[in-house]
């Protein structure tokens, strides 16, 4: 354990650990552009010069180990921070300077560092014609990656991504000198699946995602720590959001899972949680939809689940832990209803985490383990079939994304034999057999906790309360419904998380331990009463970045 | 002084391993392997012979550099990526001599207990390649390469690599990714190639001109050649002299003579009797030398004394019609063109400097230019960049800008080149170089 001085500052950190690391120990910003602490050190970009103490030259301090008794000087140097200054006008010297219209403004590094680093008389000086790359300005490099090479610092996170971390080898550098030139390698399509990873680990606005590029400023989204909804493996993720709009996931970093990458899968997903067809609870009459206010539903719901004499339920392996528990304990335990998860395999995904080690999942479910590890009876397509095909008075779908068994007509016509109440986000054939349709919100509005493939619970928080609906134009994109008002969002709906409802129907039932206030109460219940939850805590659940905030999540990306 | 390294030139058939055995050839080869190795190593230390590639690194002591006990392989790689501006030397030693090379790297292999060892040569070496390739074919015919070596048990295979023509790889880390078959960037150092180098591997780098030394240090003894030369500068080296003289071509000489001597009585003085002006004593990555600076001695310390570098001993003679700001733009061109683009300052300013002085030749010089120019210029040496090519433009770009600055300041002011300039280009009068092939 190596102890050092930074600026005056006395930190003790771990063997190996490089000075950039140490100084964020001791609370010092060294800046970089090249460094990622999950990609090799390649020392390329210059700017993370120290002054050691008895070294005649500059260090760079991402390639620079901690050594007991080193004396650095980052901020406190002139000799660095001249060095550093000549650097960054290097790197503007050729850069466009096009903030205003670059999508990447305010999560730039270059940005970030040309105001830390420039003094009041600070120009380019550089006068002469700016290289630009003809046909690379704005072009399509894959599916979901936009370059533009002119505002390339030549950091090579990218290519290293691609090599390192996707194992793609998908991006190289063509060319030499001040004429090098990030390429899809062979000038193919840039085809991986993490590829929009690195347009994330591009420190500046040489690579864009294509799907949110001009959608939203950076500097509006608000970040909530989350889990990713995409599979089993439960990466880290930020949602990030503005004004009940989802925009996009951004990795989270946590080292056990997934370091800090995302796959495109998973990324893509963030638009879907846009989707809230239904915005309040319907009772259907002879098919028609007619409003009706929560107070009526959870009344008219209490009686139908206590005059039943069979009960179904249809629960999900996208639901928390929280949800299923409750479920559990609502339908099964008190109410004596058969309770199944229906699950399906899903396309093979993998991410690699912070020990570039593979973790693999075929389950496309968030939370199946959770479900097994609750005692619920997991079944595929067929044992679902069974399920509905045995006659029962009333049936409960939880979540119609459960399985796409229920979007058959054959489940609708089972369907049809019984009492249905359906809770749904979007549209689904099953809202046009259901006596009650609850609306229930995404991923983003819901609070809980996932058990991922690993074997690690984590927890996700709520982005907003009520989400609304949003408009779109005919492509698809998102745009103000009306040319006065530039809002894309609706007004709030009254779509209700299903843990809530589940509480509140424990009430109108009289099931007073059920009765509960939050998703952390239910947690507790749940440590107390089950063996696979036995000793975890509310509170330190989600991995290491879980209360990081959004700027210091920059660095990392 | 007597023809060490070219001692065959001029022999007829000289590049055969015939005429080199008639000439003692292998004999060192012979005495080493009943050395141990690390005996050779102190005789290599002993002589004091330092890397004729650039860096003047006591070559023994980049062998000690060698863990002893490393279990795998490690290899031993000559490099022969020779693209030193007026630098030809290794050429030359390749031309007539190509066993000395091959002697030089199988001794240098049995000192650091490398089993394979790789010749990596500039890609447009074409010529000789073929003459390296067919020197080793003769050695392994011989039993001086391959299995069991002259009965000592020792193993030794060597390849000849062909480069693909990027100056920059003969910076020995951006040489080691290219023979592995990458992008030619320079590596970042520690780990220095001693430890963690091709493949991996502990690997010693060497340049030709260093290990065509080795068999005469074996055959003749440390003391013999640590006799040549001055203290701590010690054996013959191969001056490269280019430019404006009467007598182009590569001298032998021992180290510390002075420059003097070389331009004038070695390679004749100045064409047309004219007047010199500068010289770059070690190629274009050396800072270069005025008139007033012509008894420097060539030799790797007083060179760093008098600001400057023997480098490779490629002397480049300028006489008084050069334009230095032409020179300058000249040296900027061939940087900014070689600079691999890996890091900040070489990739930016070796361009910018470019774009500077070429407007500058074309006239439109500003009164702030020099001073940009050695600001880009300080920024992007002693240590800023990865490798030394920071330093290969930039000394030598500041050194001109400072030594005559007065010229670029009359460039500025009156957009055209000096009147000296209106003076004929003297016509090619000595012999046309021919290779004979």
């Amino acid at each position: 354990m190596p102890k050092l001085t930074i600026d005056g500052r006395t930190v003790e950190v771990a063997a190996g650990t490089n000075l950039i690391e140490a100084a964020r120990t001791a609370g010092i910003e060294i800046p970089y552009f090249c460094y990622h602490p999950y990609l090799r050190v390649v020392g390329q970009c210059r700017i993370c010069m120290v002054e050691i103490e008895g070294q005649p030259r500059l260090a760079v301090a991402c390639a620079t180990p901690a050594a007991e008794g080193m004396v650095v000087r980052s901020e406190s140097s002139e000799r660095a921070k001249e060095a550093r200054e000549a650097v960054m006008e290097f790197l503007l010297a050729n850069h466009p300077l096009d903030c205003p219209v670059c999508d990447q403004a305010g999560e730039c590094l270059l940005q970030d560092h040309s105001m830390e680093e420039q003094r009041a008389t600070f120009t380019t000086g550089m006068s002469e014609t700016r290289r630009t790359f003809p046909g690379y300005e704005r072009r399509l490099i894959g599916p979901h990656v936009i370059q533009n090479q002119n505002r390339c610092i030549h950091c090579s996170r990218c290519i290293r991504f691609t090599q390192e971390i996707s194992e793609t080898s998908a991006l190289t550098y063509k060319s030499r000198g001040n004429s090098t030139f990030i390429d899809t390698f062979d000038g193919k399509p840039f085809q991986d699946p993490m590829s929009a990873c690195a347009a994330d680990v591009c420190p500046v606005g040489a690579l864009t995602v294509r799907e949110f590029r001009f959608r939203k400023r950076a500097w509006k989204l608000k970040s909530t720590p989350s889990v990713c909804p995409g599979c089993s493996i439960g990466c880290n993720i930020f949602v990030q959001h503005h004004e009940r709009v989802v925009y996009r996931f951004s990795p989270r970093e946590n080292s056990a899972i997934n370091a800090t990458w995302l796959c495109d899968h998973g990324r893509f997903l963030a638009e879907s949680l846009n989707q809230q067809t239904y915005l309040s609870p319907q009772r259907r009459v002879a098919g028609q939809p007619a409003s009706a206010s929560w107070a009526e539903a959870l009344r008219a719901l209490a009686d139908e689940l206590r005059g039943t004499r069979s009960l179904r339920v249809v629960a999900s392996a996208n639901l928390s832990n929280e949800e299923l528990y409750l479920a559990r304990e609502l339908f099964g335990r008190h109410l004596k209803g058969e309770i199944v998860v229906p699950v399906f395999p899903g396309e093979p995904r993998r991410m690699k985490n912070g020990k570039g080690e593979w973790r693999t999942s075929t389950d496309a479910h968030p939370n199946s383990l959770g479900a097994r590890r609750l005692g619920l009876a997991t079944v595929d397509g067929e044992g679902l079939a069974r399920l509905l095909g045995r006659a029962a008075d009333l049936t409960v779908i939880l979540d119609p994304a459960a399985h796409p068994y229920l979007a058959g007509d054959e489940a609708l016509q089972l369907l049809r034999a019984g009492t249905l109440i359906a809770f749904a986000r979007s549209q689904h054939p099953v809202a046009d057999v259901a006596r009650w349709l609850l609306p229930t919100p995404s991923l983003a509005s819901n609070e809980g906790t996932f058990t991922s493939s690993p074997g690690v619970v984590q927890r996700f928080a709520p982005a907003f309360a009520q989400p609304g609906a949003v408009h779109r134009t005919a492509t698809g994109a998102m745009s103000p419904a009306c040319p006065t008002i530039a809002s894309p969002w609706g007004p709030p709906g009254e779509a209700r998380a299903l843990w809530i409802v589940l509480t509140a129907l424990a009430r109108e039932l009289g099931v007073a331990t059920l009765d509960l206030a939050s998703p952390a109460d239910v947690f507790a219940l749940m440590v107390r009463t089950e063996e696979s939850f036995a000793g975890l805590e509310w509170e330190a659940l989600g991995g290491r970045g879980q209360q990081e905030s959004y700027r210091e999540r920059q660095h990392v990306g | 002084m007597e023809a060490v390294l070219l001692r065959a030139r001029g022999l007829p058939e000289s590049r055969t391993i015939a005429t080199y055995l008639a000439a003692g050839g292998y004999e060192g080869l012979k005495k080493a392997l009943t050395m141990a190795p690390d005996a050779v190593t102190k005789e290599v230390l002993d002589s004091e012979l330092r890397g004729r590639g650039g860096a003047g690194f006591p070559t023994g002591r980049k062998w000690s550099f060698v863990p002893k006990d490393h279990p795998g392989p490690r290899y031993l790689i000559c490099n022969a990526d020779e693209s030193e501006p007026g630098t030809f030397k290794d050429r030359e030693i390749i031309e007539h001599d190509p066993h000395q090379v091959v002697e030089g790297t199988a001794i240098a292999s049995y000192a650091i207990r490398a089993n394979t060892a790789y010749i990596y040569i500039r890609g447009e070496f074409v010529r000789w390649t073929r003459i390296l390739e067919e020197a080793i074919e003769e050695a392994r015919k011989g039993g001086f390469l391959g299995k069991n070596i002259l009965g000592s048990g020792f193993d030794l295979d060597v390849w000849v690599h062909r480069g693909a023509g990027a100056y920059i790889c003969g910076e020995e880390t951006a040489l080691l990714e290219s023979l592995e078959g990458k992008r030619g960037f320079p590596r970042l150092k520690p780990p220095f190639p001693a430890v963690v180098g091709a493949f991996g591997k502990p690997t010693v780098v060497n340049n030709v001109e260093t290990l065509a030394c080795v068999p005469h240090i074996m055959t003749r003894g440390a003391p013999w050649f640590a006799s040549i030369g001055r203290p701590r500068n010690t054996g013959p080296k191969l001056f490269c002299v280019s430019g404006h003289v009467n007598r182009p071509g590569v001298y032998e000489l021992p180290l510390g003579v002075t420059f003097r001597e070389i331009i004038e009585e070695h390679a004749g003085g100045i064409r047309g009797g004219r007047k010199l002006k500068a010289y770059f004593p070690g190629g274009t990555s050396a800072p270069i030398m005025t008139a007033a600076e012509v008894d420097v001695q060539a030799d790797f310390d007083a060179c760093a004394q008098a600001g400057t570098m023997l480098g490779s001993g490629g002397i480049i003679v300028l006489d008084e019609t050069v334009d230095m700001v032409e020179v300058c733009a000249n040296v900027a061109h061939f940087y900014a063109h070689e600079s691999c683009g890996q890091c900040t300052p070489c990739r930016e300013g070796a361009d910018w400097c470019m774009d500077i002085l070429d407007r500058m030749v074309e006239g439109h010089g500003r009164p702030a230019d020099p001073e940009t120019l050695l600001r880009i210029c300080r920024f992007s040496s002693n240590g800023m960049t990865i490798c030394p090519l920071g330093d290969a433009y930039a000394l030598p770009i500041s050194s001109i800008v400072n030594k005559f600055r007065e010229e670029f300041d009359r460039r500025i002011e009156t957009g055209s080149p000096l009147p000296q300039k209106k003076l004929p280009v003297l016509p090619w009068t000595g012999p046309r170089p021919g290779f004979g092939v």
